[in-house]
């Protein structure tokens, strides 16, 4: 048998598509692809709104994706995209069906016009998401630009929660997660590593301090969690002097002249005018 | 439960992931011969064409090479070789194909040999005339990608004919091949159900199902051509990826 291009498309494009045949949703498109599985956005028909649905990859044990899934439906927080059901199709593939975010991958929305406010606000959302998970004992264990989505509103959400077996990417992977089960050091290690390629080449000595302590090899020189390095953070943004970067005296006057420029120059004025009466008052 | 329903589909005709043709011949060093009837079944037309544009042979040529190829791999214990942790069975066997083709001695020396694979049971002929759909394709290598896909699904498709036959699921295939295998333009699911008088709903679960027990018994070919659970998951991306 000799099948044209055409037909071989064709059947690349439908053996891949998963089987919706029975369910409330309505295939649309693809989405993603990730390690575990691909992404499709649906419609459910049933309550007339977009879906995504993530369909496991047909050659891994259901019980992965099934384990994503709890994972994620036990993490309600704003930057977690919420889970509307799991189950698996006709066609033997595990899938969960959860909001479809209209937004872009964070390497993608990422752009040198981007200010250096909003590239700390990101960090700060998927930051807050990842404290939260771990105060219920979830480490996201993949944390990548990757799996970071921005949506159309500056909304942030982090998607693809760590399961077992999942080692990583290299450029944000802990030192110690190669081998062993990760802690949430390594996810604090992971949002510095977000950190540092967040910023622009410019960036202040201080943020890139704070994102070097953050990715430090040993663990214990690490900020203790992430709170802690959200809160060295919004140091910065408040013109205070951050935790990872000790500073000179010049610098923390230069600092302080910052943070308080508008008292200065109200100093500065003063002064000159008191000068500017005092002459006044010889002639 | 109906074996066709299960999840997976009906692997037991298939050898067990954990352990492929593959290792079963490597482990084993016997007669690796059900493995190269496997592989040669699915690689013998990229084989062929890879040689015909990588070498710019004549359809004879390039006939007598694949032959010697593949009489070549089982002498050398081929399979013996493979390494799973270097690169997949795919790669390692083109990779091979590029150290025989290069060498002169085997060129000259070449033999009309069959080794365990009936090499007339192989329509060079037919593939020949085949011509080739290289338009928007630039390299050999994508050449032998592309004929590795085509012949993969050629061959699931022609075990989904053989199953539908064997289980009395004729009305099936014929929706699949007259949707699925269209040439041209498909006709629509409303007129394929009133051209065989049954339900639209019974078209589309019944070109789900054609779909579902394509994608296994591409699987179960996959799964006879790769090494471990690893490779075949890697290779099934490799074979649907767009």
């Amino acid at each position: 048998m000799n099948l044209d291009d055409s037909i071989l498309e064709h059947l690349r494009r439908v053996v891949d598509e998963p089987d919706l045949s029975g369910t409330r949703y309505e295939l649309e498109g693809e989405v993603g692809r990730g390690g575990l599985g691909v992404v499709y956005a649906a419609q459910d028909r049933e309550l007339h709104r977009p879906v995504a649905i993530k369909v496991l990859d047909s050659t891994l044990p259901p019980v992965r994706l099934e384990e994503e899934a709890r994972i994620i439906a036990g993490l309600e927080h704003p930057a977690i995209v919420p889970i509307y059901e799991a189950g698996t199709l006709p066609d033997g593939r595990a899938y969960y069906a959860m909001k479809l975010v209209s937004g872009q991958r964070l390497d993608r929305y990422l752009n040198p016009r981007l200010s250096l406010t909003e590239r700390l606000r990101v960090i700060q959302r998927a930051g807050e998401a990842l404290a939260f998970a771990h105060t219920r004992g979830i480490v996201h264990r993949d944390l990548k630009p990757q799996n970071i989505m921005v949506g159309s509103f500056g909304e942030v959400y982090v998607m693809d929660w760590g399961v077992e077996g999942v080692a990583g990417t290299p450029q944000f992977r802990a030192p110690e997660q190669a081998g062993h089960a990760p802690d949430p050091r390594s996810d604090g290690y992971a949002l510095g590593a977000l950190l540092q390629f967040l910023l622009p080449e410019d960036a202040p000595r201080a943020l890139r301090a704070v994102a070097a302590k953050a990715m430090s090899a040993a663990p214990e020189a690490r900020y203790p969690d992430i709170p802690s390095l959200l809160l060295d953070l919004q140091r910065f943004q408040d013109g205070l002097a951050v935790e990872a970067f000790p500073e000179s005296l010049w610098q923390r006057t230069g600092r302080y002249a910052r943070r308080n420029q508008v008292l200065l120059l109200l100093l500065a004025a003063f002064v000159a005018v008191k000068f500017f009466l005092f002459f006044l008052r010889q002639l | 439960m109906d074996p066709d329903t299960a999840i997976g589909g009906p692997r037991d005709r298939f050898p067990s992931t954990r352990h492929s043709l593959l290792e079963a011949v490597a482990e084993a060093g016997t007669q690796p011969g059900d493995a190269l009837d496997q592989v040669a079944a699915l690689y013998w037309k990229p084989v062929y064409k890879y040689i015909r544009y990588k070498w710019h042979k004549d359809n004879e040529e390039a006939k007598d090479l694949t032959q010697s190829f593949f009489a070549s791999a089982l002498e050398r214990e081929f399979f013996q070789q493979f390494d799973p942790a270097k690169a997949s069975f795919r790669t390692y066997l083109r990779m091979a194909l590029d150290r025989f083709a290069a060498n002169e001695y085997a060129a000259r020396n070449r033999q009309k040999r069959g080794g365990a694979v009936s090499m007339a049971a192989l329509d060079f002929d037919g593939v020949a005339a085949e011509g080739m759909q290289v338009a928007d394709i630039d390299t050999p290598e994508a050449i032998f990608h592309r004929e590795w896909q085509r012949q993969l699904f050629a061959l699931a498709v022609e075990d989904f004919r053989a199953h539908c036959g064997q289980s009395g699921r004729l009305l099936q295939f014929q929706l699949f091949a007259e949707y699925d295998l269209a040439e041209g333009e498909r006709p629509g699911y409303g007129e394929l159900a009133r051209q065989h008088e049954i339900p639209v709903s019974s078209v589309t679960n019944h070109l789900a199902w054609s779909r579902r027990m394509l994608r296994t018994f591409l699987t179960g070919r996959l799964r006879g051509v790769t090494a471990s659970d690893r490779e075949l998951r890697a290779e099934m991306r490799e074979l649907l990826r767009r």
